[in-house]
């Protein structure tokens, strides 16, 4: 009777940490793919920011830790040039997730429609010059055109809570736990800037 | 219970505890490969951001300021001599060429996540037509060498992966 109620035991928690470890993993995978989803886009494109620009014109149009709006020759016609932005948007529009730290990301073309290309809890720009300067944001437009880095940084969360115990909580921490996964990039402004 | 019962009884046990010990160790495994995971988006971002940055230099010191190595390879950095060319070209930001590279070694934490990368750069000339094979003379073609790997948090037993990544460039000019 002892020996099987042991065995039940073992055999029961065996099963919970399972169920718990399930879904933490599974949580963790969903995010690592969200991220390299978003991350692949943006990758690609900034990659090829400035294409097409003249030598003497800044391929980026407007700076902020949040947002980014930039020259390129989307389709290699030369004329006209495109504009792609990329901008983070408010927590309100993804209200409804039980995270409430995430947000859309998102990616406009010319007068486009602005369309989500992903999900994610961080997207801040910073900029450097050539020389290492880092500069404040806004960037001021008369400072564009020194900007030779531009580095990414972001991060993705699981859009469901792992709810925790009440008394697991100390103030000023989230009621709930989120698998999270961070990216971070540096991008030239220009390719052939020293070229 | 028979003694044969408690032999029994007592091998089934044991075999359930290897089953258990198994059955914890593969879980553990998975934990460690998702941790390894983003550990290799880190990385690989850290690699291709300084990729990135190599990528917008001058192809060699010399072609930096002149056209002088188009016709004349010789013209080109001497083997022995790739790396910076001054003790002034301390960081990225003074690098003016590809080879400036050479024997650079970084540490970084990525922001936000308390995990520490060292990488290691190397650069030579190589082959043209078989650009994995180092060439012993100049040549129009340089490749260089990233190694990253974790260092904070330090690995305690566990695997750790060392992440290589090559980059190859090679000289063109636009008339």
């Amino acid at each position: 009777m002892m020996l099987g109620g042991t065995l039940m035991l073992i055999v029961m928690n065996a099963n919970e940490i399972v169920s718990e470890n399930q879904s933490v993993y599974n949580g963790d995978m969903l995010v690592q793919e969200m991220l390299t989803s978003a991350a692949q886009i943006i990758e690609g494109e900034l990659r090829n920011m400035g294409f097409g620009i003249a030598e003497n014109q800044s391929a980026i149009a407007q700076a902020d830790t949040s947002s980014l709006t930039f020259l390129i020759d989307l389709r290699n016609g030369g004329s006209p040039i495109d504009t792609v932005r990329y901008i983070l948007g408010p927590v309100t529009d993804l209200s409804h997730t039980q995270n409430t730290l995430d947000r859309y990301l998102y990616r406009r073309e010319n007068s486009d429609e602005t369309r989500p290309i992903g999900v994610v809890t961080v997207f801040h720009l910073d900029y450097t010059t050539r020389s290492g300067e880092r500069l404040t944001s806004p960037v001021d437009p008369g400072r564009l055109i020194e900007i030779h880095v531009v580095e990414v940084t972001m991060e993705v969360q699981n859009p469901y809570a792992m709810l925790r115990r009440t008394n697991e909580v100390t103030p000023g921490e989230r009621d709930a736990m989120y698998s999270s996964s961070i990216w971070q990039q540096t991008r030239l402004a220009s390719q052939n800037s020293r070229r | 219970m028979s003694t044969g019962q408690t032999m029994l009884t007592l091998a089934a046990l044991m075999f359930l505890s290897t089953i258990l010990l198994n059955f914890y160790g593969l879980l553990a495994d998975t934990g460690d490969d998702i941790a390894t995971g983003q550990d290799g988006i880190l990385a690989t971002t850290f690699a291709t951001s300084y990729m990135e940055l190599a990528n917008g230099l001058s192809f060699d010191e010399v072609t930096d300021t002149s056209d002088i190595a188009i016709q004349n390879v010789g013209a080109l950095t001497p083997v022995g001599s790739l790396g910076p060319e001054s003790a002034a070209e301390d960081s990225i930001h003074k690098f003016n060429d590809f080879d400036d590279f050479k024997g650079f070694q970084t540490e970084k934490e990525i922001g936000g996540t308390s995990r520490r990368f060292r990488a290691t750069f190397d650069v030579n000339y190589v082959n043209p037509s078989n650009v994995t094979i180092n060439s012993s003379s100049r040549t129009y073609v340089k490749r260089l060498d990233v190694k990253i790997w974790r260092t904070f948090p330090a690995a305690n037993g566990a695997r750790l992966d060392t992440l290589t990544m090559s980059q190859v460039m090679g000289y063109f000019h636009f008339d």
